[in-house]
Order: structure tokens, then sequence, then C-alpha cells
């Protein structure tokens, strides 16, 4: 079947919509894309990026719009018929099997089969074997996937869908969990497929990859498909699409590379220690991590996803218990990675999440006050500009910035010594995550002890006066929030920066 | 023949007797958990099935089309504990239900057909060569070579084989452990698992179908609780079929040592039957949680 | 609650008693008999006389403590279906305790609450097994608590035949006069002859005091917040393993209070088998009657009302049709209730 019209016109969207209960994710998407392009979708967390695309591969059904397909009008897509089409995705929560081997991951949908459904793993092994080696990749094709790293299931992923021929290759998000010198090489590789004659698709946030490797790109904000474009070089370029995605003047604090640390520092107090951490290890996630955060410092953590950030926050948060070192602290609170899970009870209204754990601040004799209850959640709401404003509303009603609103408005509201974020602003809008780095900055200025693990490093740049870089569990450099891309890459990596 | 070699004898084939409904109902259990699906109305499927074979084969004067009732009636059962897990009823929910279902409607089907609320009629089953002597050597080769025995085996061998070299074999293990990936592959996660839950049915219902013809006839609950402990041996085993199977020879070489030394006391009796229920707690605080499963 | 809420609640409930009188009315006929001739009996049977109504208030009377037992799981996000052995132990426990000589000389007002206080803590002990599992290693409470079910049978075949029932019986020996609870026609004549006995208040009281500790007290709410995602309640150093423990375990008790309807104010001993059914009709009773107090009191009735009728009809239909009803509805419920389908349980432990 051709994937393709006469005008390389691989995969078109027209009019999608999409909502999810309140939220209407994509309105009116357009998309159009051709071979031989590596082509951008960019917009910040919750643009719909994510959602658009996954329409595209027939992972979700879209409530309304056209999907063409090498200039077929489809009229039921789904999954089975992007694969069949040759459409494939890869996703940002890897579509892989732990406990089956990689062969059996790749050949998995596709199998090659003998008989009456018996497996064929010859013909699929060889068949592998040929798609690893036009990557360039080794993968022992016989171990579980649980075993492998997260570089190497990525290449796995990119595996598979060549692996079913796809002509239009999707990718979510992939350099979220690659140093800068594998990103390099994706798009090294990337650009091999589409030289190739397939269509590459990659959603990202990150501008400078865009700048750096794609052909075209599509801006998207707040659900809407804002119009595509052939990339322009240059950082004036890049400036504009920025002022494209937040939908306004452009914003040089968020996407400024070198601006040094604005803060107003706590002047004349001594420096105490108020956070000491010192050889924290964790079975393979944390092998010795020391460092020192100073009553009103800003410490950020930077690395790779996967080198022990989560673990850390987990240690600092009394949820793991490290096999070894030591943690020297007055009171920690930890603002979690995942406010879903480990932040928000989303079934339970606003003032019961604004109290969560701190109950007993509410009884009397062993009854809960309600009216107390409500009365300092108000108090609190309007503190951080909490929206909607009512304590009762349930918290699973409330957008992603202001869930982290009260996640973070809990946690400060206990004036702890120390206060560790992570990732703060994940699938939070422009103008909340604003608000959020104001109050992490008041609470430095105010002499909390702070610590951020991030990945984005712009927001490390702007909220710290150092940076830690973890790898492999450890900590291995503390730079100033001045360094540039290439020392910071290649203390991700464990290497010294080129001269 | 010694004493003793008589007994061990007789322990022996009693326990490969006892076994087959244990291990039919296990790897059901197997063929649904490995496709992501809880089930624990293994308990109404034996029940179930066994009234299907024996109605069948009153009504036919058949012992196969009684094996074959029995079969599609444990089919059906799997269907609808998947087709219910599929509308978000919650898999325990549902095997609760449908457990209370069979126990309340087997009793209610034989008050209806037999006018008995304990036993059906009688019904010879698969009687082996040498029935009605009671030489050793005929008890062993009546047992071995009972087709539902030799059946039972097979089912082992051909799930065993079917999980890890078949297409639908692999395609259920990556249903069962993350169906969403398996969905966004494009593979048809419901219609897996609906395969995999009535498979498992059809295999109970063997078991289903031993169980009766064993008795040669259908009791009133007589499945006494053996899904339970199937259960049990599952769990215990980690939801691997071969090691589940010999779980079930283990339990049903307790419950046979029961029936070969009788006149033991009461108490040791019911200390023995607890046995099982005993190793599986005693398992569960090892294995822990080593995996969340979810029906999704 | 809310408009949607409240409508929801309708829905379900007349969904499954929409289903229940379907698969009822078929399984009669299928039997040969007029379902309307047979209803009716179940009408007669039951609330058509004063004693059929004290009779349905009797074997209310259980269902409504192991349906809050599961009711008071749930809210925890467990799974308690171990209320069949937890009744049993009480029961057992209950039995011998009232035959002991030091409680034949205490005074009624005494005996009772001390007989009623052994089954909480006999139903509550049994649940304290799965409950350690999976407090300590995160085991699954279903499995735990199937296996406790069927420990609970041997145990009790084990005590009783080892010694503790009266020789040439499978009973315990009959409990003190002073620890009887009353019947309830001695107060409400009009209920003469049934087994209905004060046991009912206890239920009624364990019902209410139930909803209400989940709504009002600290800890209560704790437990319902643990419910919808432990893991944040995790993360704001909530005990979260010991709430849940403690949950299980007084849903353990609660179950076992069921032995006061049956032991205490009935039979006046312990046999085997007495109770049985009770633990798996409390799962229907508190899927039925959703979150409330009065939901779990009508759904008790509901239930009762069809144990009871089974007897009544016996003559007609096989009893055994209310084993399907139960399974019916609980189906039915399930299926017309997303609060219900949104799963409360992780799934069993798996490989």
């Amino acid at each position: 079947m051709s994937s393709t019209d006469a005008s390389g016109l691989a995969l078109r969207l027209a009019r999608i919509d999409k909502r999810f209960g309140e939220l209407q994710a994509v309105r009116r998407g357009e998309l159009e894309v051709r071979t031989r392009l590596i082509h951008a979708v960019v917009g910040e967390n919750g643009a719909g990026k994510s959602t658009l695309l996954k329409i595209a591969a027939g992972i979700i059904a879209a409530d309304g719009g056209d999907v063409w397909v090498g200039g077929e009008l489809q009229a039921s897509y789904d999954a089975r018929r992007a694969q069949t089409l040759g459409v494939a995705m890869v996703q940002q929560h890897f579509a892989l099997f732990g406990s089956l081997s990689a062969l059996e991951n790749i050949m998995l949908g596709a199998e090659e089969t003998r008989g009456a459904g018996f497996l064929d793993r010859a013909r699929g092994r060889s068949r592998a074997e040929g798609v690893l080696a036009s990557l360039g990749v080794e993968l022992d094709l016989d171990r579980k996937v649980a075993t492998f790293g997260v570089g190497d299931k990525q290449r796995l992923e990119i595996a598979r869908a060549l692996y079913r021929d796809a002509r239009v290759v999707i990718l979510d998000e992939p350099t979220a969990v690659l140093t800068p010198l594998e990103s390099t090489a994706l798009y090294a590789t990337l650009r091999r497929l589409a030289d190739d004659g397939r269509a590459v698709v990659v959603v990202t946030h990150h501008l400078d990859e865009v700048e750096a490797h794609a052909d075209v790109v599509t801006v998207m904000r707040r659900g809407e498909t804002l119009g595509t474009r052939a990339v322009e070089r240059g950082t004036a370029a890049v400036g504009l699409l920025a002022a494209e995605i937040v939908g306004g003047e452009p914003l040089p604090e968020l996407h400024a590379q070198h601006e040094p640390s604005a803060r107003p520092r706590v002047e004349g107090q001594p420096a105490l220690v108020k956070l000491e951490v010192k050889g924290l290890t964790l079975g393979r996630a944390l092998r010795g991590v020391s460092l020192e955060v100073l009553a009103g410092e800003i410490v950020g953590v930077a690395g790779v996803l996967g080198n022990g950030q989560s673990e850390l926050a987990l240690v600092l948060g009394g949820l793991a218990v490290p096999d070894d070192g030591e943690v020297l602290a007055g009171a920690i609170e930890v603002v979690h990675e995942d406010r879903q899970t480990a932040g928000l009870v989303l079934d339970a209204t606003v003032a019961e999440n604004l109290a969560l754990g701190d109950l007993t601040r509410f009884t009397r004799r062993g009854l809960i006050d309600d009216d107390a209850l409500a009365t300092s959640a108000r108090e609190r709401i309007a503190r951080f500009d909490i929206r909607p404003p009512d304590p009762g509303a349930l918290a699973r009603a409330l957008s992603g910035g202001n869930q982290q609103k009260i996640v973070l408005a809990r946690a400060l509201a206990r004036e702890p010594a120390v206060l560790v974020v992570a990732h703060p602003t994940r699938g939070v809008d422009l103008v909340a995550a604003r608000a959020i780095h104001q109050q992490i900055l008041a609470a430095a200025a105010r002499g909390t002890a702070v610590l951020v693990i991030g990945a984005d490093l712009g927001e490390l740049r702007l909220l710290c006066d150092r940076i830690l870089v973890m790898l492999r569990g450890r900590v291995v450099a503390s730079l100033p929030p001045t360094a540039d891309d290439a020392t910071l890459g290649a203390a991700m990596l464990g290497r010294e920066a080129a001269a | 023949m010694s004493g003793a070699g008589q007994v061990v004898g007789t322990l022996a084939t009693e326990t490969v007797r006892v076994t087959v409904p244990y291990a039919c109902a296990a790897l059901a259990g197997v063929w649904s958990e490995k496709s992501g699906v809880v089930n624990i109305a293994l308990e109404g499927m034996l029940l179930a099935s066994a009234l299907a074979a024996v109605v069948a084969e009153v009504a036919t004067g058949s012992a196969v089309v009684g094996v074959m009732a029995a079969i599609a009636v444990g089919g059906g059962i799997g269907a609808a504990h998947a087709w219910l897990v599929r509308r978000e009823v919650d898999a325990i929910v549902s095997g609760i239900a449908l457990n209370l279902v069979a126990m309340g409607g087997t009793r209610f089907i034989l008050r209806a057909l037999y006018g008995s609320s304990s036993n059906s009629p009688a019904v010879p089953g698969f009687q082996g060569i040498f029935a009605g002597s009671s030489s050793l050597l005929a008890l062993v080769v009546d047992t071995l070579t009972n087709p539902l025995t030799l059946l039972a085996v097979a089912l082992l061998f051909v799930t065993r084989f079917a999980l890890t070299e078949t297409r639908l074999g692999i395609r259920v293990r990556a249903a069962g452990e993350d169906g969403a990936a398996a969905a966004s592959l494009g593979l048809d996660v419901p219609r897996l698992r609906l395969a995999a839950v009535s498979l498992g049915g059809c295999i109970a219902g063997v078991g289903g179908a031993a169980l009766a013809y064993d008795q040669h006839q259908f009791q009133s609950g007589m499945s006494g609780g053996r899904g339970f402990i199937a259960l049990a041996a599952v769990i215990v085993s980690g939801w691997r079929p071969g090691r589940a199977v010999l779980a079930c020879a283990a339990f049903a070489l307790l419950d046979a040592s029961q029936i070969v030394f009788q006149g033991q006391s009461r108490v040791s009796r019911d200390l023995v039957t607890a046995l099982p229920y005993l190793a599986t707690l005693a398992s569960l605080a090892v294995i822990g949680s080593r995996s969340a499963r979810r029906t999704s | 609650m809310t408009a949607p809420r409240v409508g929801q609640e309708a829905i379900a409930v007349t969904t499954a008693l929409a289903a229940a009188w379907v698969a009822f009315a078929v399984l009669v006929w299928l039997y040969g008999e007029s379902p309307l001739v047979v209803a009716r009996l179940l009408f007669d049977g039951t609330w058509g006389t004063a004693y059929g109504a004290g009779q349905v208030i009797f074997k209310a009377t259980p269902l409504l403590c192991t349906g809050v037992a599961v009711f008071v799981g749930l809210r925890a996000g467990l799974f308690n279906i171990g209320g069949e052995g937890q009744l049993a132990i009480a029961s057992l426990a209950v039995g011998i305790a009232g035959h002991l000589g030091f409680v034949g000389a205490l005074p009624s007002f005494v005996a009772v609450p001390l007989l009623i206080a052994v089954a909480a803590v006999a139903g509550g002990a049994w649940a304290l097994v799965p409950a350690m599992l999976r407090a300590r290693f995160g085991a699954h409470e279903v499995i735990g608590t199937i296996m406790m079910n069927r420990v609970a049978d041997s145990l009790v075949g084990a005590l009783l035949g080892g010694g503790l029932a009266v020789a040439g019986s499978v009973r315990t020996a009959d409990i003190a006069p002073s620890a009887h609870m009353a019947r309830l026609d001695a107060v409400v004549p009009a209920l003469r002859g049934s087994a209905a006995s004060t046991a009912v208040f206890v239920a009624l009281v364990l019902a209410v005091a139930a909803a209400w500790g989940f709504r009002r007290t600290r800890v209560g709410r704790e437990v319902v917040l643990i419910g919808k995602n432990p893991v944040a309640c995790e993360a704001v150093h909530i005990p979260v393993r010991r709430r849940i423990a403690t949950a299980l375990v007084l849903s353990g008790s609660a179950a076992g209070l069921a032995s006061a309807g049956t032991v205490l104010g009935y039979k006046g001993y312990f046999e085997m088998g007495l109770g049985a059914g009770a633990g798996f009709g409390g799962i229907a009773v508190a899927l039925l009657g959703r979150s409330s107090a009065v939901g779990l009191i009508l759904a008790a009735l509901f239930f009762g009302t069809l144990q009871q009728g089974g007897l009544a009809i016996n003559g007609h239909v096989p009893r055994e049709v209310m084993n399907v009803l139960e399974g019916v509805v609980i189906l039915a419920v399930s299926l017309s209730d997303a609060d219900v389908r949104r799963t409360f349980t992780r799934g069993v432990v798996g490989a």
C-alpha cells in the first residue's frame, strides 16, 4: 500500500478535536506531514502535542476531524490500522514488555509465524538483526527487556518501528531521557530515516533541538495548531518561535541561556547548613550521594532522568530507606514529581488536600472540625491564587498548575527548614509556572534551604545558585547557573567538555 | 506385593486421580492471570462443569459428550467473566458473583432435573479396562490410562508451549503485563483476554468432568473448595504452569493420604486439610507484592 | 450528596432490583411454576405476616454486620471477603465463652456486652493475619482472607472434634441463660415465634457508628483518603500501613458481631455451619447498600427478605434460587455503577 501521495504527503490531520472531560486537549488541529523531512511539533507542556500525535498514530480516537494517510481518508482509524498503513509512534512511556525478550518485543504485533500461529523466531531474528544493523545499533535480542537501560529501550522502540516498515515515524519527547550527545546521535539516525524516504515527526519542547535538526516546525498552543513553516536558523528565529508558543511578548527569563540568577540575596546572614546529605546509598540507584544546601540557598540537581534523582527525592521524603549514609536536616518537605500519584488525592476536596497529613490540627477530641478546615483552606487558596477558589471542589477538577499550587502550598505551610521540589512546573501552564517560581524564590528569601530536582535546564538556570549534576547515583559536578550547554552536557555524561 | 508397596502404590494412584481437577483449575487460573485478568471463579467453573458433564451423559449416554458439555460450560463461565471484566466490573467481584451463581444454580438445576437436592443419578464416566478389579495393578493402569488424566497432562504441555512459542501466547502475555501498551501496538486486548480466560475455562471444564466422573455422579457442592486450592497452588507457584501443577500434586497428595490413611483423628485430618491454605499464606509473606496487576 | 450522585445511586439500585426480579421470574418459570404465584408466596412468607417480618429481621441482622464489615474494608481500599471465616471463629469463641462458669454467674447486662466484645475481638483477631500480611508484605488481602476462610473451616472442625463439642455432636455446649440476648417477641408480641432478637440493635448501632466514624473522626477521614490514594497519603507521612491494618481488623470485628444474632440471640450455642453464607451475603449488602448507613440497612433487609423468602417457597422452588439472585444483584449493581467499577483492588499478587 502506498503511504504517500504524489506530493510526498504521508499523513494529514484536519479539524481534529479531542476533549478529556472538562479539558479541550485539541481544538481544530491541523497537521501535514511530508516524507524526507524531520517535522518538529513544539509547544509547552499541556499544549496538546502528545494528544494530537497519538491521534495520528491511532492510539487515541479523535472526537471529530479527519485522518488521511497516504492520500486516503481513513474511515475508522485505530492502532492496528495505523500499523498496517505504516504509521508508528515511539511514546514517552515506552510500550515495551519487561518480561519478554528484545526479540519478542520487536516482533510483537507483527510476528513472523509458520504453520498455525507458531512463532518463527529464526525469520524474526534475521529481520530484526537487519533492522538493528541499518540503525547501527547493537542489542542482545535474547535479553529480557526489563534489564535494558533507558537509551537501549528507546533504540529498541525505534527498531520496532522499522521492523514494521513504518513510513511515518513519530517520536514523543525522545530526548527527555538522553544526554546532549545521545540526542545528537538520535537526530543523526532520524536524518537517515528521513533520507530513506520516510516521514519523521518529533514532538518536543526543546527549541534548540528544533533549530539545529528539524526541517519544518508546527507550533501548538492550548490545543490549537498555529501553522507550519520551515525552520530558520539563528537565535532570533528561536526567540520568535518561543514567543509564538507563549502567545505574547517573548519572555526572556524562561528561555534565556545565560541569565544570571537575579534573586535578592539574604544579606548579612551566616551561611547555615540546613540540609546535609552524606554518602547516601540505595541499591544501585544511589551510590554515595553527598551534598549540602545552606539556608536561603537554591541548589539544583540536573542530570539525565534515571540517574538517581527520583530516588533521592524519595529518600529525602522519607518514602525510601537508604542502605547507607545519612541525611542531616530539620523538617524536610518534598513536592514529588508526580503530583497526581504522590501529591494529591484527586477524589478529595481542595481543603482536604491542603490539610493532608495535617488533620490533627483540625481535630477536636478526635472529631474533625470542618469549618476550621475550610477557613484555613480559603486562606491558603487566596495566598497561592488557587483557582477555582472553592475549598469544596474536588482536586481532580483543577488544572495541572493549580493542582501543583496545592501541593506546594501544603509543603510551604509547614514552614520547613528544607524544601525539595521535583520537576516543579511539569505539565503546568506558563502563568502558574511563574507563580510557582515566585513562591520558591520567596521561600528561599525567608531562609528555607531549597533543592530543585529538575530536567529543564532553563528552569534550573533561572532559579538556582548552584547546579549539581547527578550521574549514575552520584553527584559528579557542581556548576554555576551560567555554565553553558556543552559544559552541563559533558558533566551529565561524565566527561570533560571539549575544549 | 508387600504391604508397604501396596500402600505407596495406592497413594500414588490416588494422588494422580485427585490431582486432575486441581491441575485443570490451576491451568485455568494461569491462563487468566497471564492475560491480566484475576480469576477467583475457578470453584464455580469446576462445579458447573461437573454438573454439565453428568447432565449431558445422563441425557445422551455418552461420556465423551459429557466432557464436551463440561468444556463448553467451563468456557462459557470464562467468557462471562472476561465480558464482565471488560465492562469494568471488578474482577474479584465478578469472580465472587459467578461462584454464587454457580453454587445456587447447580443446586437449582439438580433439583429441577432430578428432584434431589444432593445427588444426581449415577453415570459410568470413563470406566477403566479393569473396572471392578481390586488389584493394585488394575488401579494403576486404569488411573494412568484414564482419558481425562491423559488429557490433563496434555493440556499442561500445551499450555506451556502455547504461552512461549505461539503468537497467541506471546500476545496474551503482553496484554497481561501492560494492557495499554499492548493496545497502542495494535493488539486487541479485550479479545486476547476473552480468548485466554475462556480457554482456561475450557480446561477447567475438563477438571470438572474428571471430578464428576470420578465419583460417578454429581453431588451438591462437590467442588468442595478445590477451586480455591487450585488458586492457592497457582499463587504459590508464581503463576508458572508446570510448578502450579506440581503444587497441585503436592496438595493432592495430602488429600490422598487422608483417603488412604483413614481412621485418623479428626484433628489431624482437619490440619492436613488446612495445609495448602497455610502454605499459601506463608508464601504470600515471601512473594509479597512483587508486581501489581490491573485489569486494564 | 449532589444531585448527579443521587441519580446514579438510584439507577444502580433500580437496575439491581429489576435484574433480580427478571432472574427470579426466569428461574421460577423454568422450574415450571408461576413467577407471580411464587412471588406472592414469598411476600406472604416474609412481610405478609408478623412472624415472617420477624424472621426477615432475624436473617438481616448478621447480614447487616457482615455488610458493614465489607463496607469498612472498601472505604480503606480493601476487599475483605473473609467474613465467613471471621464470623465462624467469632461464633465459636462466643459459644465457648458463653458457657464458661464465671460468665454464668454474671448478670445479663454484664454478660451480654462481654460476649459481644468477645465476638468483636475474635473476628478482629481472625482478620489480623491477612492484615499483617498486607501491612508488612503488601500481600493482597483478597487472597489472604479467602485462605483464612478455609483455615477457619478446618480449625473449627478440629476444635469441635477435638473436644470442644458436646459429645456426639458438632455443637458447643449451651451458653449460660444470662448470656442470651432477648428475643424481640418478648417485647413485640406480634413477632411471636420469630428468631429476631435484640441483636438487631447491635447491628443497627454498628452500621450507624461505622458511617459516622468515617465522616466525622480524624482516623476515619484518613482511612477514606488512604482508600482513594494511599501513595499520596504515605508521602505526607500518614501511617498508611497502620491505618489499613486497623481498618481490616475492625472489618473483621464487624463480621464477628454477626454472631450476636446467631448464637446469642437464637441458638444459644454454636454449631458447624451456623451463619454460613452471611460472609458472602455481606458483600452483596455492601455493594447494594452503597456508602450510607441507611443504604446498608435497607440492603440487609432486602437480602434478609430473599433468604427468608427462599425458605418460604422452598416447597415450590429450590431456595438456592436466592443464591443466584445474590450473584445477579452483585453483578447488576457493578455493571450499572461507575463508582463501583472504578477498581478498588490492585489485583492479586502477580508474577
